[in-house]
């Protein structure tokens, strides 16, 4: 037996839950769809493939402030931001949940990032399964799929005028009542198949190809961008900055990306990723390589955003299959 | 608009021509509103665009630019190419919502302190009468 | 104005044509790169799409047959001479990516016996991105004035018989204009909430070279990091500024951008700014004194009159 839920109750417990917390879920905007705050339930926009930007926006905001300070009789205060707002991120796919959860394990390992911890602890967050697969996607090659209820706290599976409900924390069970819940015979569709790229062994075979020519060939057509980071839901680098307004200071993390010409560069000018090369294969092996070493996963979702969004078509999934080859395992 | 609202503006004033005219002002005792925040630089054409756009991020509801007369400018080039770059940024900011009459370039010289209090006293009725540049 | 239709996967209209294009591109390349000529070709190549283009650089002149021309060979290759300053190598280029050439060639920053150019005849581009090729030229296309590019040392392809006229340069832009004041401040209010300053816009574009971006500058920090609506405003006024009279209107910007800002209405606005005041448009020619280098004494341009 399932659990369903109407599409007209799902509307009117977002309705009632918007009323009492930030609901943030895929809206239209005069560019592409983003997940925004809504404020009326006809804003949500329920028929989408994927978002242009990750959910990780509203964990990880792309810019924040981290205190304030300010001196006053020679005493200095420091104000910590807070978050305090209740949030509810519905329309989450499971590739970005599982972003999350990637994000998770650099964020919230000790000393935990405490902006990023409280906006974790605050949210819960409402998945809708993919229907369908889009050419760029290829979650099950990454740990998850499209119908992955792991790293969310309700996952929705919408199957006709209804959706399947599943419960999967104590979070999500205390917000969705049971009331607005019947039980179904209806059986849960079979999830789509996105395409597949073999990352087997793939820790392995970047360790052997360090130092082939390839990644200066690939970055030859790289602009560096920042954009395949950006839209990424697991990278999560930044930078911080203080700003001195009328002798208050604020410190301020705004994202930045290894991609960027001076993300390197040190005091006194050296930059020891100079080149173009050097910066693109850094990406791909922190991916790779450095975050599954260092936190036993690869760091990569499969939501296909990269792909999509690089203006000279730098395709992971290409990468992958080929650094394959390189490293003579000539998988297909 | 807001009741007593003081238009800010930022005066660019190049060192040589309306500088010294803004000073004779003074010297000669001629009043003139205090809205304007002056700024010494050497020559109007070194006045840099972003300077402009900065201002108007930072609060101006008004900036002026002021310089030699063209043809007396005393590094001979320098408001030439300046009347070049802020016909352009002039164009450019109306387009993107801060209106003409907030941007003024005038060209005041040394002995022209009358003129210039009538450039503030001026500017500064215009930018009242337009109103903040961003209702706060 | 009629469109050009376009068979999927886009190819050359008329398909034979585009075949001859296409034999002519490669042939060159080849004999190029086996004369030692140059050390590289960067032409493009088709797309892990299998319909799109992107990019491509040829080293060895087994490669040549990836080397393709269609209408979707969106990109402006001539960035990539930058990084190529101190190698003799082969660019193909469109109309619109010649006026890039020649802007960085009166810049000084490519030396003319260092680039062998490939020019194509160029029938329009479609709206294109990754598996998103349409069947319709992208805006910048539908204005074109050139459809031969302005300098190149081989042709490739035959230029037309018959050139369509073009869209209305500025329509878009007037539309802007003519706009009261409020609504256009809540329409660029509306583009500068959604930059996230990923600086594809800068990237692509040949005409930002510079070394240290002024918005990257500490001292002083005309920007700063923070991601929010008055310092994009600031990012995007600036940059459009520091076009004026050199933006070739290649619109790579506008299409790489991912929040879909209409880049294209700050750009061409200044373009026809320029030439009004000025006379003056960017990339037509490699020997020209660009129009903030230069002045006329007596000139009436509204400022301080």
């Amino acid at each position: 037996m399932t659990q369903t839920i109407s599409r007209r109750n799902l509307l009117s417990w977002l309705g009632r839950l918007l009323e009492e917390r930030l609901l943030i879920a895929p809206t239209h905007t005069t560019g592409p769809i983003l997940f925004q705050p809504v404020s009326k339930i006809e804003d949500i926009v329920l028929d989408f493939d994927n978002t242009a930007l990750s959910a990780k926006e509203w964990f990880f905001p792309a810019t924040e402030t981290l205190f304030w300070a300010e001196t006053t009789d020679g005493r200095t205060e420091l104000v910590p931001a807070t978050v305090e707002r209740e949030a509810v991120v519905f329309g989450i796919r499971p590739c970005d949940a599982k972003g999350l959860a990637l994000v998770d394990k650099a964020f919230l390992a000790e000393p935990a990032d405490t902006l990023y911890q409280q906006h974790r602890d605050k949210a819960v967050l409402v998945g809708l399964s993919c229907r369908k697969a889009s050419p760029q996607c290829f979650c099950t090659s990454m740990g998850t799929a499209p119908n992955d209820p792991t790293h969310v706290d309700i996952l929705l599976t919408e199957v006709e005028e209804d959706y399947i409900v599943q419960i999967v924390t104590e979070k999500g069970k205390a917000l969705l009542p049971d009331n607005l819940l019947l039980e179904s015979k209806v059986v849960p569709p079979p999830p789509p198949s996105p395409p597949v790229v073999s990352a087997e062994g793939i820790e392995e075979v970047m360790r052997q190809a360090f130092d082939s020519p390839y990644w200066s060939r690939l970055a030859d057509r790289c602009v560096h961008c920042n954009l395949c980071a950006y839209v990424c839901p697991t990278c999560y680098c930044f930078d911080i900055r203080d700003y001195e307004s009328k002798g208050k200071i604020e410190r301020v993390r705004s994202w930045e990306s290894c991609q960027s010409p001076g993300f390197t560069r040190q005091a006194g000018g050296y930059n020891p990723r100079a080149s173009k090369g050097a910066r693109l294969r850094q990406r791909f092996y922190h991916k790779l390589l450095y975050f599954p070493e260092d936190f036993g996963a690869i760091a990569c979702a499969g939501c296909g955003r990269c792909v999509q969004v690089c203006p000279v078509n730098i395709d992971i999934r290409e990468v992958i299959a080929d650094i394959q080859t390189i490293g003579g395992r000539n998988v297909p | 608009m807001a009741v007593g609202y003081q238009p800010r503006i930022v005066g660019f004033l190049c060192n040589w021509c309306s500088y010294a005219g803004a000073d004779l002002a003074g010297t000669s005792r001629i009043s003139y509103p205090a809205n304007i925040r002056v700024i010494r630089l050497p020559c109007s054409g070194r006045v840099d665009p972003m300077l402009i756009v900065k201002s108007f991020e930072l609060g101006a509801d008004g900036v002026l630019v002021s310089g030699c007369h063209p043809g007396e400018c005393h590094y001979l080039e320098g408001n030439y190419h300046a009347r070049r770059r802020f016909a352009l940024l002039r164009s450019l900011l109306d387009y993107l919502g801060i209106e003409k009459e907030r941007f003024q370039v005038e060209w005041v010289s040394a002995s022209e302190g009358k003129r210039f209090s009538e450039v503030v006293s001026s500017f500064t009725g215009e930018l009242a009468r337009l109103g903040p540049r961003r209702e706060a | 104005m009629e469109l050009i239709a376009v068979e999927k996967p886009a190819s050359y209209p008329d398909k034979e044509r585009g075949e001859r294009l296409n034999q002519q591109l490669r042939d060159k390349a080849k004999e190029l790169l086996e004369r030692g000529a140059v050390e590289c070709v960067i032409g493009y190549e088709r797309a892990t799409d299998g319909s799109s283009a992107r990019p491509f650089f040829v080293y060895q002149p087994e490669e040549v047959d990836r080397l393709i021309f269609d209408q979707t060979c969106t990109h402006n290759l001539v960035k990539y001479l930058l990084n190529k300053k101190d190698k003799t190598t082969a660019v193909v280029v469109k109309p619109c990516d010649s006026r890039a050439l020649n802007l960085l060639l009166n810049e000084k920053q490519i030396q003319r016996d260092k680039v062998f150019i490939v020019g194509v005849v160029c029938p329009g581009i479609v709206e294109t991105g990754w598996n998103q090729v349409s069947q319709t030229l992208q805006g910048r296309c539908q204005r074109c004035r050139q459809h031969t590019p302005l300098v190149y040392d081989f042709l490739v392809g035959e230029p037309p018989a018959e050139e369509a006229p073009p869209a209305e340069a500025y329509a878009d832009v007037a539309e802007i204009e003519a706009k009261p004041l409020a609504e256009r401040q809540t329409f660029w209010d509306e583009q500068s909430k959604r930059c996230i300053r990923c600086y594809a816009c800068r990237q692509v574009c040949p005409g930002c070279y510079c070394s240290e971006c002024f918005v990257e500058q500490l001292q002083p920090p005309w920007v700063g990091i923070k991601i929010a609506p008055p310092e994009n405003n600031m990012w995007q006024t600036i940059r459009a500024f520091h076009l004026a009279g050199r933006c070739s209107g290649c619109n790579e910007c506008e299409r790489v951008c991912p929040m879909d800002i209409p880049l294209s209405l700050l750009n061409r606005k200044l373009e026809k700014e320029v030439w009004e005041l000025f006379e003056f448009q960017a990339g037509l020619s490699a020997e020209t004194v660009p129009p903030f280098a230069t002045f006329k004494k007596e000139e009436t341009l509204g400022i301080g009159e």
